[in-house]
């Protein structure tokens, strides 16, 4: 037996809708994808598939101070408790609701899993010219012990809005878990979206995250992602602009030991002329733990005057550690400026003897130079906790005590 | 305050610092001179720790301390600051956030908290009129971008808020305009007390009309060849090296 069989069994006792099944036969005749898979050949989802999963959520109840403890501390709150919904603020111009049926691409088999059997999730309107200043913070926190859930979530920015999420998934067992997120986003003409992803659940759990977002003309949304925990992590990040003047911006973090695994596959699809998208992504990697990058970038016949920038900066601290980078440039437009870097390296040596002629130790001088290799990517966020945050959680990381912020 | 004795060390197989033997007493200027490769640099490296440098025989005895079995965080938090001839650039960590973090660690080394923000800021404010740094200044990432200039003051400004018992200018006066020498010299001059000692590593005078030594060195091929009075630079300067190099190269011969 393995999540297969559980999966299998459960669908056998839902009811779902005739598409959903034909969906569902679809992902089972492909099942989870596997190395020999080009988008998978680096991350081998083989050990966490094998283990057994509860698919059904018991809807335990969670106590406050357990959100206190996991929240940023924003006012407005969703908050998912072994996927039922359980905490949803009133906002101005803003309707939110559970999970809603929603037409998405499904082409991969992880992504029709989710469109099959996910029952949970958000639904997240913002009416037009609406723009918040204070964050909408989503916190999933799951309860259940070797739970396997899935979350569908769906956000419309009306023109004009503008808003910022903060997202984050939360085991509260030392059990394995596993999740499947995927969140649709729709910007529509001159939005400003930034969702950032704090990914530090417990040594135990797994989480395959998707993220599609769709751009119209002169939005801007951009996606942050810091992972610091989680034994397993895949996200993928797809952006689409169907417009012009649209701005796509990826900032990403990732801070691994032990034996943990963080994949960042992305996808900017150009499609209209005249945008930009940058992307930033730095790792540092101790102990065991293993790096991929994958960033693609299609620009596509008409797509003139695009702009893109990718990077993926990597610091291996350790001598088992790995780093798998690919950037994938496909351009069918021939008046645009593309550029990509990857580089593989170490601290500097120089810079950590200076340090410590300062009376920095040696493992806090490392931390702040890995601090330091992280921050560009940490200073684009705009939101000052999640900044905060990623600074503690660094120092947390690399065990020592101090405190960035100035 | 400083004892050195028969000091030998290198790079890997060559043989640097052939015996070098200096005592520096709290409130002292000591000045160390010498023609380029004498190895004027490599002892500054080596007292601050450098672990590029092999020490291969003598030691160095600081405050009653062994100097060469400290690391080189022990050593600065024991009061030995080298100001770098080529400070590193650190892009990612701003001036302020650098200093708040060396000054916390030094304190954690002496069992005190750290010094509240406020205090800080105003005291970096203090140290910044007295070397003349503008406004913004705190905020740009260590080094990133500075003139060499600004680089040297960046040093200055460093020990003047870490307060070292020992100062080691490595070659500060290169790089340095006229003006910029002046104000660097000044706040040298500014942060010398009876508790403190200095030693000044150049190869020109220049700096040594600023800032008045108590005594000149000269090093030469890994060795300290002549000592003198603040007067002895003024000679080498007047004469140029080859005056004392000549003489020791027959030495040898």
């Amino acid at each position: 037996m393995g999540l297969i069989e559980n999966l299998k069994s459960y669908s056998e006792g839902v009811q779902i809708s005739d598409e959903k099944k034909k969906v569902f036969t679809s992902f089972m005749s492909k099942g989870f994808p596997t190395t020999k898979d080009e988008e998978w050949k680096y991350t081998s989802l083989k050990k966490i598939v094998t283990k057994e999963y509860t698919i059904e959520n018991t809807g335990e109840i969670i106590d406050s101070s357990t959100v206190i403890k996991y929240s940023l501390g924003f006012e407005n709150r969703i908050i998912f408790s072994d996927g039922k919904l359980i905490g949803s603020p009133n906002i101005k111009g803003v309707s939110i609701n559970g999970f809603s049926n929603f037409e998405s691409n499904t082409t991969d088999s992880v992504l029709q899993l989710n469109k099959a059997l996910a029952q949970n999730g958000f639904t997240i309107t913002v009416d037009k010219n609406t723009v918040l200043e204070s964050p909408i913070e989503i916190l999933f926190f799951t309860n259940t012990e070797n739970n396997f859930s899935q979350y569908r979530n769906l956000i419309s920015v009306g023109d004009n809005a503008e808003v910022k999420f903060v997202e984050r998934i939360q085991t509260l067992n030392d059990s394995t878990s596993m999740v499947n997120n995927f969140t649709q986003i729709h910007c529509a003409k001159n939005t400003k979206v930034e969702y950032n992803k704090i990914q530090n659940n417990t040594p135990g759990s797994r989480l395959i995250d998707t993220v599609n977002v769709y751009q119209e003309q002169d939005s801007t949304c951009d996606i942050n992602t810091l992972i610091f925990g989680g034994s397993f992590t895949r996200n993928n990040l797809n952006f689409e602009q169907n417009g012009s003047n649209c701005e796509s911006n990826m900032n990403g973090v990732s801070i691994l030991n032990d034996n943990q695994l963080a994949d960042n596959h992305t996808f900017v699809d150009h499609k209209s002329a005249h945008c930009r998208s940058n992307e930033m992504y730095k790792g540092v990697y101790l102990g065991n733990s293993k790096g991929v990058f994958n960033g693609k970038i299609m620009v596509r016949p008409d797509a003139q005057k695009i702009d893109a920038f990718q990077s993926n900066n990597n610091l291996l601290l350790s001598d088992n550690s790995t780093i798998d980078s690919k950037p994938q440039l496909e351009i069918y437009a021939d008046d645009v400026k593309c550029s990509h870097g990857c580089t593989i390296g170490q601290l500097d040596e120089k810079a950590l003897f200076y340090m410590r002629s300062r009376g920095i130790g040696i493992e806090e001088a490392k931390a702040v130079l890995t601090y330091a290799f992280a921050s560009e990517a940490i200073e684009n966020i705009s939101v000052e906790e999640v900044k905060l945050l990623a600074q503690k959680l660094l120092a947390q990381k690399l065990n020592v005590d101090l405190d960035f912020s100035l | 305050m400083l004892q050195i004795k028969n000091l030998k060390a290198g790079i890997e197989d060559n043989q640097i610092l052939k015996g070098i033997n200096l005592e520096v007493k709290a409130g002292e200027i000591h000045a160390i001179m010498g023609p380029n490769g004498s190895g004027k640099s490599t002892l500054s490296a080596v007292i601050a720790g450098n672990e590029d440098y092999e020490v291969e025989g003598g030691n160095i005895n600081f405050n009653g301390k062994n100097l060469l079995e400290l690391d080189p965080e022990e050593r600065a938090n024991n009061g030995v600051f080298l100001s770098f001839q080529y400070p590193v650039e650190i892009p990612g960590i701003s001036v302020s956030n650098f200093i708040k973090t060396s000054i916390t660690e030094k304190r954690k080394a002496q069992g005190l908290d750290p010094i509240p923000t406020k205090d800080l800021l105003k005291m970096m404010r203090e140290k910044m009129e007295l070397l003349s740094i503008k406004q913004g200044y705190l905020s740009r990432n260590m080094n990133e971008g500075f003139s060499g200039g600004e680089k040297k003051r960046n040093e200055i400004f460093q020990m003047a808020m870490l307060d070292p018992k020992l100062a080691i200018l490595d070659e500060t006066d290169s790089g340095l305009d006229i003006d910029a020498l002046r104000i660097v010299a000044n706040g040298v001059n500014k942060l010398r007390s009876a508790d403190n000692a200095t030693i000044i590593i150049t190869h020109y005078q220049r700096l040594l009309d600023y800032i008045v030594p108590d005594f000149v060195h000269v090093l030469y091929n890994g060795r300290i060849v002549k000592s003198g009075g603040a007067e002895l630079a003024h000679e080498l300067e007047e004469k140029g090296y080859d005056w004392v190099t000549n003489e020791e190269d027959k030495k040898w011969a």
